[in-house]
């Protein structure tokens, strides 16, 4: 699946001299590494082959400019800046696949694999193919891995989306944001409302029908009615996948400077959370399951890679600002460039291991719930009992109580879960008293 | 330890404001007199810098002899005995000066004199001290030797012509002082002949060999083996330890007038061996106990109550242990409606109230609901009788009573000129009644003002502070009580009466305070599912109202890339906050609530 007559060798992107020394020699990426190969024994008297990661996802930073509400860690390229032309979009390349070649293969296929951003679409065909190369050859890619990338509408056009998929790409998570002008420009989105169907168009072209569309409730001057209308020309794109996330104002950023939460412009909270029920209701009579606190998907097509961190499975990151957890070891990247092709360096002098404390099992079980219960499916505490002890998982149905009266949890007995709408909405209640029962 | 005849024993201690060096003199003292190794000082005095600045007071070196051999060739053992430095333990600086014949009178020589030094400066001149003046941090760049001796000789009328210039911690001065300490510094009149009277001047709780007690000898010998009498507690002892502190104990075999020592003789509680306490010989006691003695007399209450109601036995058990070691600490059960089951305890202060809490909860682990702090007042009553409350929730009704007193103190402040204004403005602004402005030297003003002590217990100190951007200092002193129109303001949230958050004000302010609190209640309390009103009322008359709106999601949208580390955080911050909830009805209030009546601006 992935168009192995790509060379993949790191010349292109070296702009570099500093650090041309320290790229592993052609016969270490070639095979798997003498160091790999001893790492891959230390790791596997730890944690068992389950364990293994099997998902991948690499942070590409770049965006033509930062969203307003963005507080990701990501670079700003301008308008006219893609990766065909970009001398630092080829050295972060580079350096993403130094990062791949320099991390243990343990053995298992990756059977997902997640571009995200930043603004992947920005990315060169070639880049995107070499990338994909460098993963397949390190950790190898399953024939039928879902390899997801981001995309923004007006970032790319049809030789970019038939390269993409020729190279192996094969769903993509379209960020639309809103359908409303004004929206979308008080956002500081680059695209308009007119580029949205034509994306679309272009990823259908390409044979894609497996992509997934990005909606933010809550924005400035969002009205009930103005939602409703969004949705149902999400609807009428027919995705197989969508993405609803409500605004979280973020410090920092330029809409935690001008606006106040619950204050208009921005709608107030009853709004929001009617604004929630509202893409409920309409999304689950068009057909589309709601299995995660922000995801919907026509059957089938639930996103394999996300579900891998909702289920607290190990995923290997790449890249800047990105984070990875294998081996229990739950690791995120320096947030800037400069930083990140630092701590590359020593990566590479450190021979590819990671220098992080594993996760305790008392954490890990925080993570397990907060993650869990961010699906429809919710947890099983028998396999959470199995897992972290009786003495831990006790206490936690008891507890769970007056939220099961009040209907924001269904227990059935060992499975417990949100329930929708109104669970979901109330997830940080419910999450953090288990949190309290457990400190 | 050889027998020193009284008349080369000098005793003193040091009155320093905090921050202007005491410390650093004390262990340059004991390091120059060889009583320290310059190894054990570099450790003492980490642990005491790091200490004081934490919590902004002196830690108690307590006590310390040196031995000395003056430049007329003469041995000397000089006794330092130190003393807490905050005005809630004025008491124990009172006895702590009353065991020695002069003190050092340290200064910032940048700084100058301070409200709590002049406050202690005073005690100890009422106890007839000799008082050398030290300029400190003389090496200093700002230094203003020539204006802050102006200053002492203005402010206290003291002779500054031979103040001693030093640097602490440059070793300056050191010399001199200890030649000034010889021969200023009376020595102890010869009394061995008479009567044991020994005063003590600090205690603490060993849990191994029961209460250790400090003391000077003021007539008399002791022997270690003596059948004691504590006149106050009237309680006997037999002395199974005796020694001095150099700094460390020492065993030794008898002390005589003049000296200075500890004991341990199985005591169970510093209750029985108390600060100014006078010790005696059973067998042969003294006339009359030794004067100054008072008990503990609380000034501040406030209610504490477990968080979980099933750690109510341990709060007690730990109140029981704090108590061995501080004697002025006060308790009884408490139960309200609100809290459950709790204390009302009493301190000395502000601070005391705050060291016990922070103690309770740091090293005994509990969590506690603290409710605003209280004074008491005096009420009269219809019938004649006259009852002290210190919890407002106890307030007669309106139809019982005839008038409700409260105590006034006398605030004594220090300050730069420029900030007169807003600290006037500060003490008007706290129902307090001026009586005297002084400018003491250029630059320095003391601001003597009247005010209710429920005033002072709020945030008084801390806005002293930031008005006058931390150069202002203060002292304050109880003068007794005076009559006005105080109401009981209540404060109802959901409809319930929460009697924690009653508070007693005056009837002018209730209108301002009610709406206050309610604002700033609806701040800290977190949203519930239900709209909740929170009301300040007297009596059945609403003066204040707000609401909290009720809460309509709580979800985090996305844990992007698999980066699950801030959204965990917010969780766990969320869980934390949990924790400090307490239940009233069906709305959880955290903590901080119950002390919003200290924050309101």
């Amino acid at each position: 699946m992935v168009d192995q007559t790509v060379n993949p060798k790191f010349d292109e992107a070296d702009g570099c001299d500093r650090t041309a020394s320290l790229y592993p020699s052609i016969s270490q990426w070639m095979i798997p590494s003498a160091v790999a190969a001893q790492e891959k024994v230390a790791i596997a008297a730890t944690a068992p082959p389950e364990q293994y990661p099997v998902a991948a996802y690499l942070h590409i930073p770049f965006c033509r400019r930062r969203c307003f509400y963005c507080d990701f860690p990501i670079s700003v390229v301008g308008d006219r800046a893609r990766g065909e032309t970009s001398g630092s979009i080829a050295q972060y390349v580079a350096a993403l696949r130094r990062e791949v070649w320099m991390t243990p293969s343990l053995g298992r296929s990756l059977q997902t694999v997640f571009f995200g951003g930043g603004t992947p679409s920005l990315l060169s065909v070639e880049q995107v193919d070499a990338l994909l190369t460098t993963l397949d050859q390190q950790f190898g890619i399953a024939a039928d891995a879902e390899i997801s990338m981001e995309m923004d509408p007006g970032t790319f056009d049809q030789s970019h989306i038939r390269g993409y998929v020729a190279a192996g790409v094969n769903r993509i998570s379209l960020g639309v944001q809103a359908f409303q002008a004004d929206s979308l420009q008080a956002c500081g989105r680059t695209h308009t409302p007119a580029d949205i169907p034509v994306a679309v168009d272009l990823i259908r072209q390409a044979g894609l029908e497996n992509f997934s569309l990005d909606l933010i409730s809550g924005l400035p001057h969002l009205t009930l009615d103005r939602w409703q209308d969004s949705l149902e020309r999400a609807i009428a794109l027919a995705p197989a996948h969508l993405s609803i996330y409500d605004l979280t104002v973020e410090p920092g950023t330029t809409f935690a400077q001008r606006y106040e939460p619950g204050e208009a412009p921005l709608p107030a909270d009853d709004a929001t959370a009617e604004m929630y029920r509202l893409a409920q209701q309409v999304l689950t009579h068009s057909g589309f399951q709601h299995y995660e606190i922000s995801n919907y998907a026509r059957p089938g097509f639930q996103c394999g890679h996300n579900r891998v961190y909702w289920e607290n499975r190990p995923y290997y990151g790449f890249g800047m600002g990105a984070a990875s957890y294998v081996n229990h070891q739950r690791f995120s990247r320096p947030r800037t460039r400069r930083e990140y092709f630092t701590w590359l360096e020593t990566l590479e002098a450190a021979g590819g291991s990671l220098d992080c404390p594993p996760t305790l099992p008392k954490e890990r079980l925080l993570d397990t719930l907060m993650l869990g219960l961010r699906l429809a499916d919710g947890l099983n505490l028998d396999i959470l009992t199995a897992e972290f002890g009786e003495a831990a998982i006790a206490p936690l149905l008891p507890r769970l109580q007056t939220h099961i009266e009040r209907g924001w949890v269904e227990a059935a007995p060992p499975r417990i879960r949100l329930t929708d709408p109104e669970g979901f909405l109330f997830s940080n209640v419910v999450l953090s008293d288990l949190f309290e029962t457990l400190s | 330890m050889t027998d020193v005849p009284v008349s080369n024993i000098r005793n003193f201690s040091i009155i320093a404001h905090i921050d202007h060096g005491k410390s650093t003199l004390a262990d340059r003292l004991l390091q120059t007199t060889g009583t320290v190794s310059n190894r054990e000082m570099k450790e003492q005095f980490l642990d005491n810098m790091e200490l004081e600045r934490e919590r902004g007071i002196t830690i108690k070196l307590q006590a310390a002899r040196m031995n000395y051999r003056g430049e007329d060739g003469q041995d000397y053992v000089l006794n330092l005995i130190d003393t807490p430095g905050h005005v809630d333990f004025s008491y124990e600086v009172s006895r702590s000066l009353a065991a020695c014949e002069g003190a050092l009178l340290v200064v910032d020589a940048s700084q100058g004199v301070e409200a709590q030094t002049l406050a202690n400066v005073y005690l100890a001149l009422e106890h007839n001290l000799e008082i050398i003046p030290v300029l400190n941090k003389i090496d200093l760049p700002g230094a203003e030797p020539d204006r802050v001796k102006g200053e002492i000789e203005e402010i206290i009328g003291l002779d500054c012509s031979g103040a001693i210039l030093a640097s602490a911690k440059e070793g300056i001065g050191i010399h001199e002082i200890l030649e000034s300490i010889v021969h200023l510094v009376p020595p102890p009149q010869d009394t061995v002949q008479e009567p044991l009277r020994a005063l003590i001047f600090d205690s603490y709780y060993d849990p191994y060999r029961g209460v250790i007690v400090y003391f000077r000898v003021m007539d008399g010998t002791l022997k270690k083996g003596d059948r004691v009498r504590l006149m106050a507690s009237h309680k006997e002892y037999q002395i199974d330890e005796l020694g001095i502190l150099s700094p460390n104990q020492i065993q030794i075999e008898a002390l005589h007038a003049g000296e200075v020592g500890y004991l341990a003789a199985a005591i169970k509680s510093v209750e029985d061996a108390r600060v100014g306490d006078t010790i005696t010989l059973a067998a042969a006691p003294a006339k009359a106990p030794l004067p100054g003695y008072t008990e503990a007399k609380p000034m501040v209450f406030c209610g504490l109550f477990p968080t979980d109601a099933d750690d109510f036995e341990d709060l007690r058990e730990a109140l029981e242990k704090l108590r061995l070691n501080d004697a002025a600490l006060q308790y009884e059960p408490e139960t309200s409606s609100a809290m459950g089951f709790g204390f009302r305890c009493g301190f000395l202060g502000l601070l005391h109230m705050e060291i016990v809490q922070e103690r309770l909860e740091r090293e005994y682990d509990l969590d506690l609901i603290t409710t605003a702090p209280s004074v008491i007042y005096k009420v009269r009553l219809l019938d004649g009788d006259e009852i002290y409350i210190d919890n407002p929730s106890n307030l007669p009704d309106p139809q019982k009573r005839e008038a409700i007193e409260e105590p006034y103190v006398q605030v004594d402040m220090i300050t730069p000129e420029e900030f007169v204004g807003p600290l006037m403005e500060l003490s008007q602004s706290r129902r307090g009644v001026f009586k005297d402005m002084k400018y003491l030297t250029q630059g320095r003003t003391t601001l003597t003002y009247e005010l209710p002590l429920a005033e002072v217990v709020t945030d008084f100190f801390d806005q002293m502070k930031s008005r006058s951007r931390g150069y202002a200092s203060m002292e304050y002193h109880l003068i007794g009580y005076r009559e006005n129109p105080l109401v009981k303001l209540d404060i109802l949230i959901n409809g319930d009466p929460v009697d924690p958050l009653a508070t007693i004000v005056h009837r002018d302010k209730a209108y301002y305070v009610g709406k206050a609190l309610v604002e700033k209640l609806k701040e800290l309390i977190p949203r519930h599912q239900f709209k909740i009103p929170l009301q300040a009322s007297i009596g059945s008359r609403v003066v204040a109202s707000e609401h909290i709106p009720a809460l309509r999601k709580d979800v985090l949208a996305k844990c992007y890339g698999g980066d699950i580390s801030r959204k965990k955080k917010l969780l766990q911050k969320q869980a934390k906050g949990k924790k400090r909830l307490k239940a009233i009805g069906t709305v959880d209030v955290p903590q901080e609530a119950f002390m919003a009546v200290l924050k309101l601006q």
